[in-house]
């Protein structure tokens, strides 16, 4: 469906999208994630034809988006970072001006109209000035347009900015509702996002395609720690007796109880080992019941920390981190220990990136 | 196209500036043609018609200077193209909507003469032909404007841009008449304006090559052409800026001439500009 091959820009000395190659298939949702100015924008304006790479080709359904650029705008409908409303025109004025311009049949215009405000719920605002509209109003209206004519491919550039919760979950949801029938790719610097709605996630770092894969893939291949979460029905001097006997388990912490009588704690291994039977056993005998058992699994947000922040690159991302961290803060505290111990790991890096810089 | 004129054709009607457009430019005619036909009794419309060409210097720019610049700044341009439009369709479709704006007052102007027809005979002939005149040199002005605002995303750059330029072609005659004629001038004159050339190119493009190999062959070119034959070159610089005077040629037309040479200079003028403008927004893609 797309085919993005070698792709190259270049503004002056400085590399926006180095040789980047990936390609998505029909009805599929491709999520671009990356730090701030890693490059998605300039990749997502390339595609869409609205600027030139300085190498290498994009072909949409086999055309070539640079040869044939009329030809593949037309397959394409585009969101940009900033949605592109003219301010002084109604909801309904500027949907009919798109659909004008994407050449929407003159017979099916009007129902097309009113599906999508539907769908994009600004029914009600339709005849609202698009200046008066507050910013999550703005960036459905600029979904509206990207949806209009019903392209084959649908290209959104950060679609959930600036949206409240309530609205994000709807806009996920229309997300996935359109990809039965039309490709999707979307940009994202948050995680949830995309491990919410995509079928495959590609991330970019530096313009650099840094890994490719299915969300839940990327968890499993690069997301085990070797943990394990524990609650267990017993005395805590007899568990930690226990579980010390167990060669493999490496490091041990025990948390507060919440409730009488119930042990809660963490166990780690080597990154390799699978220690669940043995601990289910071990406590078996001892006659202390496991009442949960968890493995703890790396965030998709770690994961994305864990490619893009080696040492040399820890300077460029502070961006995307401190975001990162924002969005970590609301991270359901099961994997706050883990997130702990790799921050930590980070700020270490970060020291020795400064002194190194000294 | 369509899509884009009526859009546009809307937004001068909603933000005023259309009115305050249209009013101003018949508020000044209104005044010449009170004071020269209906005041003095002069019967010839063309009168009026050629002592207010200054006028566009001055409003050509206010109804031009938004038409790219702000579609840039409200980064709306995206949306036009990423549409299955051409950048021919676009421009063309901005500018017969500044072109309309432009006609309305041409229209109500084309009226005066036969008011006077009502008080005595009036010379038509002359008279409709300076408004074909005004007319084109008007369009002509409105396609400058039109693609000095691609160039830019800021609306007042845009505006003095094109008030400077404007105000250069109207004094160029004046201009060119102090510069001596003799052939070796001319020739170091060409040069100059080459290697400005080349530096703005080199400015745009970043190329060094491209800029650099255009200003060898410019000069080289020059240079072999003068050492053939000097008197090519003599009276060269009144000649080109002649051409580049978009004004006098207005001259025949307020004469009462329809001067076809002029028409196809407007028009030709008319046609580089709408094609120049569509490049500025191709440029994206070969740049």
């Amino acid at each position: 469906m797309i085919e993005v091959k070698n792709l190259v820009k270049r503004y002056g000395d400085h590399v926006a999208v180095d040789h980047l190659s990936f390609a998505v298939d029909k009805g599929q949702i491709l999520g671009f994630l990356g730090p701030n100015g890693a490059g998605k924008s300039t990749t997502m304006n390339i595609i869409t034809g609205y600027m030139s790479a300085t190498e290498g080709t994009v072909r949409v359904n086999g055309i070539d988006v640079y040869e044939e650029p009329e030809e593949v705008k037309k397959m394409i409908g585009y969101l940009p970072e900033f949605p592109p409303l003219y301010p002084d025109m109604t909801v309904l004025e500027y949907l009919r001006f798109t659909a004008d311009i994407k050449k929407v049949d003159r017979k099916v215009k009007n129902q097309m109209i009113t599906d999508i405000m539907e769908a994009t719920r600004i029914t009600g605002m339709a005849n609202r000035l698009i200046k008066h509209l507050s910013k999550g109003y703005k960036q459905r209206v600029g979904l509206a347009q990207a949806i209009m004519g019903y392209p084959e491919v649908i290209i959104l550039d950060e679609p959930t900015v600036g949206l409240d919760p309530k609205q994000i979950i709807e806009i996920r949801e229309l997300i996935k509702e359109l990809s039965k029938n039309h490709t999707i790719i979307l940009s994202s610097h948050i995680m949830q996002e995309v491990s919410a709605v995509c079928d495959s996630v590609l991330i970019i770092d530096k313009g650099k395609l840094i890994l490719q894969d299915k969300p839940e893939n990327l968890s499993m291949r690069l997301g085990s720690t070797g943990g394990l979460k524990l609650s267990i029905k017993g005395n805590k001097e007899k568990v930690s007796e226990i579980l010390g006997k167990i060669e493999r388990i490496t490091n041990m912490e025990v948390q507060n109880a919440l409730e009488e009588g119930i042990v809660n704690l963490t166990v780690y291994c080597s990154e390799n080992e699978d220690i669940r039977e043995e601990v289910f056993y071990a406590m078996c005998k001892a006659n202390t019941p496991i009442l949960e058992m968890q493995s703890i699994r790396m965030s998709l947000e770690d994961i994305f920390l864990k490619v893009t922040n080696d040492p040399m690159q820890a300077q460029l991302e502070d961006d995307g981190k401190r975001d990162l961290e924002e969005d970590r803060e609301a991270n359901d505290t099961q994997e706050s220990e883990l997130t702990n111990t790799h921050k930590d790991d980070v700020e270490d890096k970060e020291a020795e990136q400064d002194a190194s810089d000294l | 196209m369509l899509a884009i004129y009526k859009k546009e054709l809307r937004s001068y009607f909603t933000s005023m500036i259309g009115y305050v457009f249209i009013a101003f430019f018949l508020v000044i005619i209104g005044i010449y043609f009170f004071i020269y036909n209906l005041l003095f009794g002069l019967a010839n419309f063309e009168i009026s018609l050629n002592s207010i060409t200054f006028i566009f210097i001055l409003l050509v720019p206010v109804l031009t200077m938004r038409l790219m610049s702000e579609e840039k700044k409200q980064k709306t341009d995206q949306l036009l193209l990423t549409s299955p439009l051409s950048a021919g369709s676009i421009i063309m479709g901005k500018y017969l909507a500044v072109l309309t704006i432009f006609l309305i007052v041409i229209a109500i102007i084309s009226s005066y003469p036969l008011i006077m027809s009502l008080y005595g005979s009036v010379p038509f002939g002359s008279a409709y032909a300076s408004i074909i005149g005004f007319a084109l040199l008007g369009s002509a002005y409105l396609a400058m404007g039109l693609f000095i605002s691609s160039l830019t995303e800021s609306q007042v750059v845009a505006a003095v841009i094109s008030f400077i330029v404007f105000l250069f072609t109207a004094l160029m005659k004046g201009i060119a008449s102090v510069f001596p004629s003799d052939n070796k001038t001319a020739y170091l004159v060409f040069c100059g304006v080459i290697l400005l050339i080349c530096i703005v190119l080199y400015r745009m493009m970043q190329n060094l090559t491209v800029s650099s190999i255009f200003g060898v062959i410019g000069i080289g070119g020059l240079t072999v052409a003068y050492k053939l034959s000097p008197t090519l070159f003599d009276g060269s610089i009144v000649k080109v800026s002649e051409w580049l005077s978009v004004i006098s040629r207005f001259e025949n037309f307020s004469a009462g001439i329809l001067d076809i040479t002029a028409v196809s200079y407007y028009l030709s003028i008319i046609f580089l500009f709408i094609f120049l403008s569509a490049q500025v927004i191709k440029k994206r893609r070969w740049s």
